[in-house]
């Protein structure tokens, strides 16, 4: 498998405090790899460097042999990577056809993004990536009367129209209840699996990180405290992890 | 130590009180004044004879049985409508066209993620526009037209609408900056340009507010028609005008009864409006 993220020795202050000091690892292409840590740990600054959100202080990223710091066409970043956080991606007012086909905004003009809120345009990608996360009867649904479980699964449609080599995802499932948490999760890595994506998922839950994910990077206080296949994690592994007496 | 600090808010508050009492006692003391001069027998006497001719009391011909003063006062009232809905569309349309750059999160870049030389430029030019033409009052720019063009309806709605494309320009961009930058920056790591955005992202959210804002300065529009009415803007206002130099007191009865029918109106109908939007 090919190399696609190389993170080198990457660093992040905010103010005084240490969000990254000097972070190294690399992802291959098809990786499902799983971000765990305490709170504060760094991992959504990872992620908001991984997705050129904001550059690192120091270090570099490199995605598929190119700085990310080069990456500076929206259009094009966005076919490479794709974002998806806590449920207030979406925007609650547009009905939910809209909402995914978002994900089709870096193929399309102006005229034709102004055109498609009248008449949606490629109507065939948005109801393919609806029924997909099973949410095919909802298509003109205004997005904010969907529970939170249903609007993070059009978040995901909006990815599978979006369609980037790289899924970043930051915190998918952390404001939904334990069922439903689960089951988006499930989608979320059948779907990057079944598209080949490489995925990347900060999670609260250890539980599901190694239940769904091949590879877990524990990070805390800015360090990578380990980075191990999820089947050779032990609770040993995670007691230190999330241990307070260890914090200086 | 601490607790015996005064703080500002306490000692405002103190002020307030101070201040308030004083001011009644020098009201009372050093200015003298007195309530009940406000209610002289000739004050009585002019209050009578007015309230008398607006119900008509010892009238030939009240202006209220009069089908043809019926019928100048309902064109009068369409005039007054259709003075206050231009005023509205001109304001509106103003400050639709300027207010995106003057949103300080877009002019920054914060919201869009894109940040242009320009920007802080546009954002002061508009902003320094807003707050001039809300800083002069309809009447000031009613008076300013009516003395460049002749008076009419046209220029009354020009005057409304010039001090309205402020508040409205103002009140929309500050919907603007309150907006959540979660969605619209998700857009932005999504692939979507800038006018994209603007469609997709901000317009969707910001639109029932700015609807709620336009009906809500619709209504005052409706109320301060008379005020420019009465420098020659037509309308009921400059009926209004005219009535009470020519001492035509039940004209006054019935031009304030339609005046009040409009007002009531355009309350009903913004009012059921803004609660269809929610």
């Amino acid at each position: 498998m090919a190399e696609i993220i190389n993170v080198n020795r990457i660093s992040k202050n905010y103010e005084r405090k240490i969000a990254l000091s000097s972070l190294s690892f690399t992802v291959e292409k098809g990786e499902l790899v799983a971000l765990i840590g305490p709170s504060g740990a760094g991992k959504t600054t990872l992620l908001n460097m991984l997705g050129a959100i904001f550059p690192p202080d120091q270090g570099e990223i490199v995605i598929s042999g190119k700085q990310i710091a080069e990456m500076t066409d929206q259009k094009k970043r966005a076919k490479k990577i794709g974002m998806i956080r806590q449920q207030f991606d979406l925007v609650g007012e547009l009905p939910v056809i809209h909402n995914v086909l978002a994900g089709r905004l870096s193929d399309w003009g102006v005229m034709k993004s102004l055109v498609s809120l009248l008449i949606p345009q490629d109507k065939d990608y948005a109801t393919a990536a609806l029924d997909r996360v099973g949410l095919k009867d909802k298509l003109y649904e205004r997005t904010s009367k969907l529970s939170g479980g249903e609007q993070q699964r059009v978040a995901l449609a909006r990815l599978l129209v979006q369609s980037p080599e790289i899924v970043l995802a930051d915190e998918p499932v952390a404001s939904l209840d334990p069922a439903r948490a689960e089951d988006v999760l499930e989608l979320l890595v059948n779907i990057a699996s079944e598209e080949k994506q490489t995925l990347i998922a900060s999670l609260h839950s250890v539980e599901y990180a190694r239940k769904y994910f091949d590879r877990l990077i524990a990070l805390k206080n800015g360090e990578l405290f380990f980075d191990l296949p999820s089947s050779s994690v032990s609770d040993d592994h995670i007691k230190r992890l999330y241990s307070l007496k260890e914090h200086s | 130590m601490k607790k015996r600090k005064l703080n500002f808010v306490t000692a405002s508050v103190y002020a307030l009180i101070l201040l308030a009492a004083g001011s009644w006692l020098s009201i009372f003391t050093v200015e003298n004044a007195n309530l009940s001069t406000l209610f002289s027998q000739s004050n009585l006497m002019y209050a009578s004879k007015f309230f008398n001719g607006l119900f008509g009391i010892g009238e030939e011909n009240p202006a209220f049985f009069n089908a043809e003063s019926w019928g100048n006062a309902w064109a009068l009232t369409m005039e007054t409508l259709v003075m206050s809905i231009m005023a509205t569309g001109f304001a509106t349309i103003c400050a639709l066209l300027t207010v995106v750059p003057a949103a300080r999160n877009v002019a920054d870049g914060s919201l869009t993620l894109v940040k242009k030389w320009h920007g802080r430029i546009s954002f002061g030019f508009i902003r320094g526009g807003y707050i001039f033409s809300r800083a002069v009052p309809e009447l000031v720019w009613a008076m300013i037209i009516i003395f460049i063009f002749k008076p009419g309806i046209l220029p009354g709605a020009i005057a409304l609408a010039l001090h309205n494309f402020g508040i409205l320009g103002k009140l929309c961009a500050e919907v603007i900056e309150d907006l959540d930058s979660r969605p619209i920056r998700n857009l932005a790591s999504s692939g979507a340009g800038r006018v994209q955005i603007l469609l997709y992202g901000v317009l969707p959210a910001a639109l029932p507010r700015f609807l709620t804002y336009i009906l809500y300065r619709w209504e005052v529009i409706m109320r301060t028609t008379i005020v420019v009415g009465f420098v020659g803007a037509g309308g009921l206002g400059q009926q209004f005008k005219l009535s009470m130099s020519f001492f035509h007191y039940t004209d006054i009865t019935l031009l304030l009864f339609f005046y009040l029918i409009l007002v009531f109106a355009a309350d009903f109908i913004s009012e059921k409006a803004r609660y269809f939007i929610k």
